[in-house]
């Protein structure tokens, strides 16, 4: 049999630079060949430049249906794009055209390889194919009115429209909520066995691979790493990159080292309301925490977890006195903690925050020594310059950073420096909590890994409290005492970490769970 | 859409008041006065003539009595136009300048997008160098050097189009005018585009178009040119006020009976009811081209209805 796929000695250049050299793989019909990899190892491009989609340029051989892809003119890949390959993008908020309805993106993508126009009852049903409720309605909708799962199964309802023999998938779960990655790539898979699809994945996630993939190919720097089975790769990887790469997803049955002792009270937070007025022309206002009752000790972690939308950011600023309150107790230590207008500079340095976008949550037109030494400026005016150089100095240290680093501005920065930066601004006024707004998130596996092993250390050192807001349970299982599950604004479930992963009680706890398998 | 209109039409009301009443005040303020004349008017006819239009009153007397007939309809006599109303010479010069500025529109939408489209599709190439040099030359030149410029080489040399005048509306004797009008707005509006498509056409979902296979063109009007357009949209509302209430120099240029002398006459000759009527007349159309212009995001780009 005959591969529908096959890419041989492929070698990928951008402006002069490889990307990818050596790659090989093929996919039969109805198969799944996974490219893995940290970002920045060449996947996406293997993928997307032999068929003119990337600026990257392609030598060696890609094989379609027979057909060699590499050097053909723009002209002749856009019909062999149009007519046997459907695509699937990583970003399913800007994937789809702003300005035209599901129905005309849908309609378009189903005429793409000279289909006649489809009927109104067509488009629907493909749009309940790919699990969508009200398909009828949606038909007549705007991209933007669609959650990030809606839209990534329009995606992949378009990507198939035409019937294509091949399925390219770049990262299709990466942008999404851990509890809506399962139920896209089960889509993928059942999609993939009723069509006889040939489908070529690309994932930094390896673990999530294991189900869904039959082969993987793992890249390094452009090079294929290792390759072959899915489940053997996964059950024994041969290199120390793919084993890197494996244990940097955290699983929820991975061992944990003991967490740190815990001491007395730190904040005490009760009955916490926070709304917002609607968006857009429309009155009223959404509550986004309806009453929330949460506590932290010294040297503890909790974890507050839920999907997005789910209010967890907005309920964590509220008692950090960082964003809205409508009502609501907080006490530090006992005593009430001032509002936040009224919050005099030194109240502040004992909690401090770290961001999900390390990049754009530093000044990019200051210093890496004066965005560190920023919060002792204000919270500890007391130092004079040496004492305040020198305690930057330790923070870049304690964070594993050169010291060199001090002198560079934050566009110069990868992003797990960045974000060592932004924590150790946190850390320079000797905070007694941090608040960790999924601060691992935007990081690419490896280096996210490497950032919790950061987070780990110091809150033993330091006896640091996190308050660690995450959608990822296997992440927050690591780090914390405690578990909060936030759904819709309120507090559906709390308790020990371990207790509430194996014996989940609430419908939410339950998804995110299963999610994280 | 209906909130927002609703809104826009509470805001418009008070915004037209305070310009009235603050453009009434700035006249007076400025020094001068409607019987001021080469010869000193002798003082019981300037009295009479204060009197018998209502300016010997306090102003805020004056300003209420103006409101008030404006609130019926009537902008007043013209102080120096003697036996012509503010509405009878509006309405002699409006449909005139209505006209020119109309099509000027018209044409600088038309040229000043496809000169974006263009050169957005050539992007980085001759092509786009040229044309958006063209663009930048357009915008810089004034009209009073374009429009004689077209009237020799157009006009006088080849003898092509009537070169001044109104012709009770023939449209060649408008064609020279509209060009030169709409020249330096096609300029602007072809650099706006050229910006926006470059950002709209880096986008994802052109990535996505891309990839069903859909040619160049299709990719570029259909997914890339609406969002493009969002920049355009918010330059063209209040110019589009400018260029309809009667554009000074093309009309002085070709001699076109429009609204534009109007305003500087009025202004000049301290004619108080001319001058603030063709002011309302302006506050109310840049008003209502912002109105829509707002209305244009919302259907340039659905998230912008929020």
């Amino acid at each position: 049999m005959t591969a529908v796929y096959e890419v041989e000695k492929l070698v990928i250049t951008i402006r002069g630079v490889t990307v990818a050299r050596d790659v090989g793989f093929r996919i039969q019909q109805g198969e799944c060949v996974a490219l893995a990899g940290a970002s920045g190892s060449g996947k996406s491009q293997c993928c997307l430049a032999p068929f003119g989609l990337s600026p990257g340029v392609a030598s060696g051989s890609a094989w379609l249906l027979g057909k060699d892809l590499v050097g053909l003119e723009e002209r002749r890949l856009r019909a062999i794009r149009g007519r046997d390959v459907g695509f699937v993008f990583q970003q399913p908020l800007t994937a789809l055209t702003p300005h035209l309805t599901i129905g005309r993106q849908l309609s378009e993508a189903w005429q793409q390889a000279g289909a006649p126009r489809p009927t109104r009852a067509e488009l629907a049903e493909a749009l309940a194919r790919v699990g969508l409720d009200r398909p009828g309605e949606r038909l007549e909708q705007f991209p933007h009115r669609l959650s990030g799962g809606q839209r990534q199964r329009v995606m992949i309802a378009a990507a198939i429209a035409h019937r294509p023999k091949l399925l390219i998938a770049d990262e299709p779960t990466t942008a999404l909520d851990a509890a809506i990655r399962a139920d896209i790539l089960g889509l993928l898979s059942r999609l993939r066995a009723e069509e006889g699809l040939a489908m070529l994945l690309v994932s930094h996630d390896l673990a999530a691979l294991a189900d869904h993939a039959d082969q993987v190919v793992v890249l390094n720097d452009g090079r294929v790493e290792e390759s072959g089975d899915a489940r053997t790769v996964m059950a024994t990887p041969s290199r120390p990159y793919s084993r890197a790469l494996i244990a940097a997803s955290p699983r929820l049955d991975s061992p944990r080292a003991p967490l740190p002792p815990v001491g007395a009270p730190l904040i005490e937070a009760r009955g916490i309301h926070v709304s917002f007025p609607r968006p857009g022309w429309r009155r009223g206002r959404v509550e986004a925490v309806a009453g929330a009752d949460i506590h932290v000790a010294e040297g503890e972690a909790l974890a507050l977890v839920g999907g997005s939308g789910s209010g967890k950011s907005t309920l964590a600023r509220a008692i950090a006195r960082l964003g809205p309150i409508d009502r609501g107790d907080v006490r530090w230590r006992g005593r009430p903690l001032p509002a936040r207008q009224a919050m005099p500079p030194a109240a502040r340095r004992g909690i401090q925050p770290v961001f999900q976008d390390p990049v754009a949550s530093l000044d990019p037109r200051w210093r890496v020594r004066d965005i560190i030494a920023e919060p002792l400026r204000h919270l500890r005016p007391e130092l004079d310059g040496a004492r305040r150089a020198a305690r930057v100095a330790a923070a870049l240290e304690e964070v594993g950073l050169d010291p060199a680093l001090a002198d560079r501005r934050p566009a110069t920065l990868s992003g797990g420096q960045a974000q060592r930066v932004a924590i150790a601004r946190a850390l320079v006024s000797d905070p007694e909590m941090l608040l960790l707004d999924e601060a691992t998130s935007a990081l690419d596996v490896l280096v996210a890994g490497r950032v919790l092993d950061l987070l780990e250390s110091l809150q033993r050192s330091r006896r640091l409290a996190l308050l660690f807001i995450t959608h990822d349970l296997a992440v927050a299982r690591r780090l914390c005492h405690r578990i909060a599950v936030l759904d819709q604004g309120k507090i559906v479930e709390e308790g020990p970490a371990e207790r509430l992963i194996t014996a989940p009680a609430h419908a939410a706890t339950r998804k995110l769970v299963a999610a994280s398998h | 859409m209906g909130p927002l209109l609703l809104r826009r039409l509470l805001t418009a009301l008070p915004t037209l008041a305070a310009v009235i009443i603050l453009s009434f005040l700035l006249m007076r303020v400025a020094p001068g006065g409607p019987f001021d004349g080469e010869r000193a008017l002798d003082p019981a006819t300037r009295a009479a003539l204060m009197h018998a239009y209502g300016l010997d009153l306090p102003l805020p007397e004056q300003i209420g009595r103006y409101l008030w007939r404006l609130l019926h309809g009537d902008f007043g006599p013209s102080l120096v136009y003697r036996d012509f109303t503010v509405t009878d010479l509006v309405a002699q010069g409006l449909p005139v300048s209505l006209r020119l500025g109309g099509f000027a529109l018209l044409l600088a939408l038309i040229l000043g997008i496809a000169m974006g489209l263009f050169a957005a599709a050539r992007a980085g190439g001759r092509t786009d160098h040229a044309l958006m040099l063209g663009a930048t030359l357009l915008t810089a030149l004034p009209t009073f050097v374009t429009g004689p410029v077209l009237v020799l080489l157009l006009g006088l040399w080849a003898g092509w189009l009537p070169v001044s005048g109104w012709g009770d509306g023939d449209p060649a004797h408008l064609a020279l005018p509209v060009l030169a009008l709409a020249l330096p707005v096609a300029g602007a509006i072809a650099k706006l585009s050229r910006a926006g498509l470059a950002t709209a056409l880096g986008q994802d979902h052109v990535r996505t178009a891309r990839a069903r296979g859909l040619g160049p063109v299709t990719v570029l009007l259909r997914h890339a040119l609406r969002p493009a357009l969002v920049p355009v949209a918010s330059y063209v509302g209040p110019a589009a006020a400018g260029l309809l209430t009667g554009a000074v120099v093309i009309e002085t240029l070709f001699a076109l009976p429009g609204l534009g002398r109007y305003f500087v006459q009025g202004a000049l000759n301290r004619d108080y009811p001319l001058v603030l009527g063709v002011v309302i007349l302006y506050a109310g159309l840049i008003i209502l081209f912002n109105l829509i212009a707002d209305l244009l995001y919302g259907w340039l780009d659905p998230r912008m209805r929020g």
